[in-house]
């Protein structure tokens, strides 16, 4: 990890959707096993991954993880939490004129 | 609303996602709509998460576990001949707009929750936590599934263009992730419970047959919230230290006051159920109050004089904050600035308002009963 730079590395992933009746979900999962940290940033790379209804897409991709700086890290760490209500999820979008 | 995409609120959480308006993302339906699930991308420590150790609790932690293995509601998430028809192009404007907004939410969120729990599942290394998880992600994804289907009759498709845009993860405290989503699953419990009773006693006001569904739907909210509550019960300093107490004040206090703006910007959608948003509300809390006592040791007293007027002063506030985005410039800005105040004013002094303390049973386990 940089201190000042970001780092880029390259990753092999899969990426799995599914538009089905019975699931609704999308997954990015890294084939070597690479793990995303606070401040971290990840581009899967391609065209959109795209699911027609009924569909269930299993697509390998590389994705581009860039590693936030130690900076980054410990300010995110810091004020990650102060986005806590992202984390309650029930009633309405917080648009108040829809 | 614009004609060609939902604005759900969702969409710029992290200011780096688009919709992207495309039909091609659902070539079957009459798509006219198309919506961006937006869900949200973070870490945790998963190191802390990895000791956990359930064994305080081992007995309840089994139980709830086989019943989340043996997958009660299996068979639920059909439609069948209860499912009528729904009269889509008949429906009022505003009706639409704000139902929509409901189903879209409520897409978001079961999407969200199945990120999460999947990531939790995938990045740790304790088997009991790992099962749990899985469980609630494969919930999560059904439920999904389920409104995402509601969203098609209606003609609007989900986009999961997000895949291919760049995310960046923030970070939350596992205690913070505790606290939310225990009262996340149990608030939507009490909610879904709260409009079936409604509706059961008033089934004129069901305008949309998915409102059947929600009594074993919420069943499962209510068992992932009782998966939280024994996780909080393996350390006793989440709900027992001095300042964790605070912070669980803190959370009722933000979850019970937006809840009572979002409810209060649809009034359509509740006219429509014949419910009185200030009694919905309150009997939300009233249920949520009474199941929270199994793990947390503080309540609001939502029946503090002080409690309804300081939620109305708050509501009023944040209108005015919005108005105030949307006219921007510097009387927008001003009158934003002035909203944001009186907001966390009205905070405040609801934050301020002496709480119950209560005595957590031995026993954590509870049963939906409502």
């Amino acid at each position: 990890m940089g201190f000042f730079t970001r780092e880029k590395e390259q990753v092999p992933c899969t990426v799995e959707v599914s538009h089905r009746f019975e699931a609704l979900h999308a997954h990015v999962r890294f084939n070597n096993g690479a793990v995303v940290h606070p401040g971290d940033e990840v581009l899967v790379h391609g065209a959109p991954v795209v699911a027609a209804y009924g569909e269930l897409v299993v697509e390998d991709r590389m994705a581009t993880i860039t590693r936030a700086t130690w900076l980054e890290r410990q300010w995110v760490r810091l004020t990650g939490d102060f986005d806590f209500m992202e984390l309650c999820e029930f009633s309405f979008s917080e648009e108040l004129a829809v | 609303m614009k004609d060609s995409t939902i604005d759900t609120g969702h969409n710029t959480t992290h200011g780096e996602l688009h919709a992207e308006l495309s039909g091609k993302f659902d070539t079957t339906a009459m798509a006219t709509e198309a919506t961006l699930l937006n869900p949200r991308f973070y870490t945790t420590d998963f190191d802390e998460m990895d000791k956990i150790d359930v064994t305080p609790v081992r007995a309840e932690w089994d139980t709830l576990i086989a019943q989340m293995k043996s997958d009660p509601n299996k068979g639920h998430f059909k439609k069948n001949a209860d499912w009528d028809h729904v009269d889509w192009a008949g429906m009022d404007p505003h009706l639409r707009a704000e139902f929509i907004d409901f189903l879209v939410s409520s897409c978001t969120a079961e999407f969200s929750g199945c990120v999460l729990y999947k990531e939790m599942k995938r990045r740790g290394n304790n088997p009991d936590i790992c099962e749990l998880f899985n469980y609630m992600a494969r919930d999560e994804a059904r439920h999904a599934g389920f409104i995402n289907d509601a969203l098609r009759e209606a003609g609007v498709a989900v986009n999961l263009g997000f895949l291919t845009k760049a995310k960046k993860y923030t970070y939350f405290r596992p205690k913070f992730i505790y606290y939310a989503t225990y009262l996340s699953e149990k608030i939507g419990y009490a909610r879904y419970i709260t409009i079936f009773r409604h509706l059961e006693a008033h089934p004129e006001h069901r305008f949309h047959p998915i409102f059947k569904w929600f009594k074993e739907w919420c069943n499962d909210e209510f068992s992932h919230g009782e998966a939280f509550a024994l996780l909080m019960r393996t350390d006793p300093k989440l709900t027992q230290s001095w300042a964790n107490k605070l912070w669980i004040r803190f959370f009722l206090t933000a979850v019970y006051s937006t809840m009572w703006v979002r409810d209060h910007a649809r009034k359509d959608f509740h006219a429509a159920l014949g419910v009185d948003i200030d009694w919905y509300d309150q009997e939300v809390y009233r249920k949520t109050s009474a199941i929270a006592r199994q793990v947390f040791p503080v309540e609001l007293d939502i029946d503090h004089p002080r409690w309804i007027p300081g939620l109305r002063r708050m509501n009023d506030a944040m209108l005015d904050m919005e108005r105030g985005r949307k006219q921007g410039g510097l009387a927008g800005g001003l009158t934003n600035a002035w909203g944001t105040v009186r907001a966390m004013t009205a905070f405040v002094g609801l934050y301020l308002i002496p709480v119950k303390h209560t005595t957590p049973p031995a026993s954590v386990r509870m049963e939906p009963v409502y």
